[in-house]
């Protein structure tokens, strides 16, 4: 899963349909992974507080509850910086120069999908954060 | 100090000439039906929310506008790459997620005051068609139960129960902070902090039917004693006829079948379907705010409830002769 053609010689057409379309398959699924994070920190913070406040409320402190729910969020934003950061190297910009890989080529298709990978982590990571708020700043379940 | 003086010290010099080019803006500020009305804490919380966003707003439609006409009209020339990509980093990513960031942080540091827990009477309100049914719980375990007005002490916090009858209402006193869905089978809660003695106006929030623009309610705010006293009395059975007239309407009130649908202590009348009219008299408006508690007003609307409320479930008696509807008027005029 870890290919990272980056440092690969950009080619021209070497490749068979098949070969090509099974990479980029790959890197579609990766642009989903950061989005993917997010919705789950949502879902899981959202759920978690919705039924301790609804179930267990006199069971155990809502602050075990809450330290647990940061220390995720914790590791669900490390995890969407580190997608983020392989997405930054796969659209190389830094290397190439070019925003926005207009060419059509497999590499540039390729690299398209760094990009939007990228910015959909920068979304991801934004929304984890705000999804993140009212946990620290509301400790209750009023 | 009026609130609308405070609105406008509240603002930036400059937007004074905004609002005055929007007298309905200005207009909207009085009124005891007005969210800038500050009744309490939380309306003020709310306004200051309000005003806030509102001056945000303002500047940034003037940035934006400003930065639209400056690269139209200013400088229409391309820019460079790297202006236009600073641009997009700072303006469309940084900019807002820190403005958003913020105001999601302001937002959630005003909620904890906002739900505080009550520690005034618990009230249950239950949203019917198109009407209030409201039962003060009191201390001892028993229950007051009246209709289409609240009243609450000042300097208190108290708790709302909200429920609904059949559709979903919408629990709104404007000038005394936030309001709350009412949803059949669930039962919502919120508190309100009263603060400053006056009558103010509810309004339901929700579309619930043909009447809904005609539920309203009226909600006052009264001292601390004055309440306990006026809930001691709402407490009471139904004072008796005073006049031979108002006698004739109470026996007209069980004979015309009104015993039925609605309940006045102390008499046979016990019906649970439409408001309690024990202290019908006592109160400040008719029909959740439709009419005034005039004897003319009573009789209006017991001749033809549908009249003044679209759809109101119950029957008009204009087959009783208006002798007849105005020993009723009396009858329940005297319901204090
Ligand atoms: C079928 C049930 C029914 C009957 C019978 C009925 N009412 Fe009503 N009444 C209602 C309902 C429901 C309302 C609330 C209507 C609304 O506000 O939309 C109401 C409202 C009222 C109100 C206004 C109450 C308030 O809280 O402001 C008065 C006064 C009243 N009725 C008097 C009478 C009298 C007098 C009679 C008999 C002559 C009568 N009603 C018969 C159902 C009934
Ligand atoms: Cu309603």
């Amino acid at each position: 899963m870890d290919r990272d053609d980056h440092d690969r010689e950009p080619q021209p057409q070497p490749h068979g349909d098949e070969r090509e379309f099974s990479e980029e398959r790959e890197s579609l699924w990766r642009i989903a992974f950061a989005p993917t994070i997010w919705a789950f920190h949502f879902i899981i913070s959202y759920a978690a507080v919705s039924v301790y406040c609804f179930k267990f409320g006199a069971l155990f402190d809502m602050n075990t509850l809450r330290f647990a729910l940061i220390a995720m969020t914790a590791l669900m934003l490390a995890a969407i910086a580190w997608i983020g950061w392989r997405a930054f190297l796969r659209w190389d910009v830094r290397d190439t120069g070019e925003f926005t890989n207009p060419e059509g080529s497999a590499e540039d298709r390729h690299q398209f999908l760094g990009h939007a990978g990228f910015l959909l982590a920068i979304v991801s990571f934004i929304g984890v954060v705000y999804d993140t708020l009212p946990l620290i700043l509301l400790g209750s379940c009023r | 100090m009026t609130r609308d003086t405070r609105a406008r010290r509240a603002l930036p010099p400059g937007s004074s000439r905004l609002l005055l080019a929007s007298p309905l803006l200005l207009a909207a500020c009085e009124g005891r039906q007005s969210v800038l009305v500050d009744g309490g804490a939380d309306a003020r919380i709310l306004t200051d929310l309000f005003v806030v966003m509102l001056v945000g707003a303002v500047v940034l439609w003037f940035g934006m506008n400003g930065l639209f006409y400056w690269a139209t009209r200013r400088s229409p020339a391309p820019h460079s790459q790297r202006v236009a990509n600073w641009l997009v980093v700072l303006g469309g990513i940084l900019f807002p997620t820190v403005t958003l960031g913020a105001l999601l942080v302001y937002g959630l540091t005003l909620m904890p005051e906002l739900r505080a827990t009550g520690d005034g009477p618990v009230i249950r309100v239950t949203g019917e068609q198109w009407w209030w049914r409201v039962e003060y719980e009191r201390e001892d375990g028993s229950t007051v139960t009246t209709a289409n007005e609240i009243r609450l002490p000042a300097g208190e916090r108290s708790t709302f129960l909200l429920d609904s009858k059949k559709v979903i209402h919408s629990f709104w006193v404007p000038s005394l902070g936030g309001k709350m869905d009412m949803f059949p089978g669930r039962v919502t809660e919120m508190t309100l902090g009263p603060e400053k003695p006056g009558i103010y106006r509810g309004q339901c929030a929700e579309f619930c039917g043909e009447s809904h623009a005609w539920m309203a309610f009226e909600a006052e705010v009264m001292e601390p004693d004055a309440f306990e006293a006026w809930l001691d009395a709402e407490a009471e059975p139904a004072a008796a006829p005073a006049t031979p007239e108002a006698g004739r309407g109470a026996a007209l009130f069980l004979t015309q079948g009104c015993g039925a649908c609605h309940t006045v202590r102390g008499t046979p009348a016990m019906g649970r379907v439409g408001p309690d009219l024990t202290h019908v008299g006592a109160r400040h408006s008719l029909a959740a705010g439709r009419l005034g508690t005039g004897v003319e007003d009573f009789a209006r609307w017991v001749a033809n409830p549908g009249a003044w409320k679209p759809g109101a479930e119950m029957p008009a008696y204009d087959h009783l002769s208006d002798a007849q509807i105005g020993a009723i008027a009396a009858y329940l005029e005297g319901l204090e």
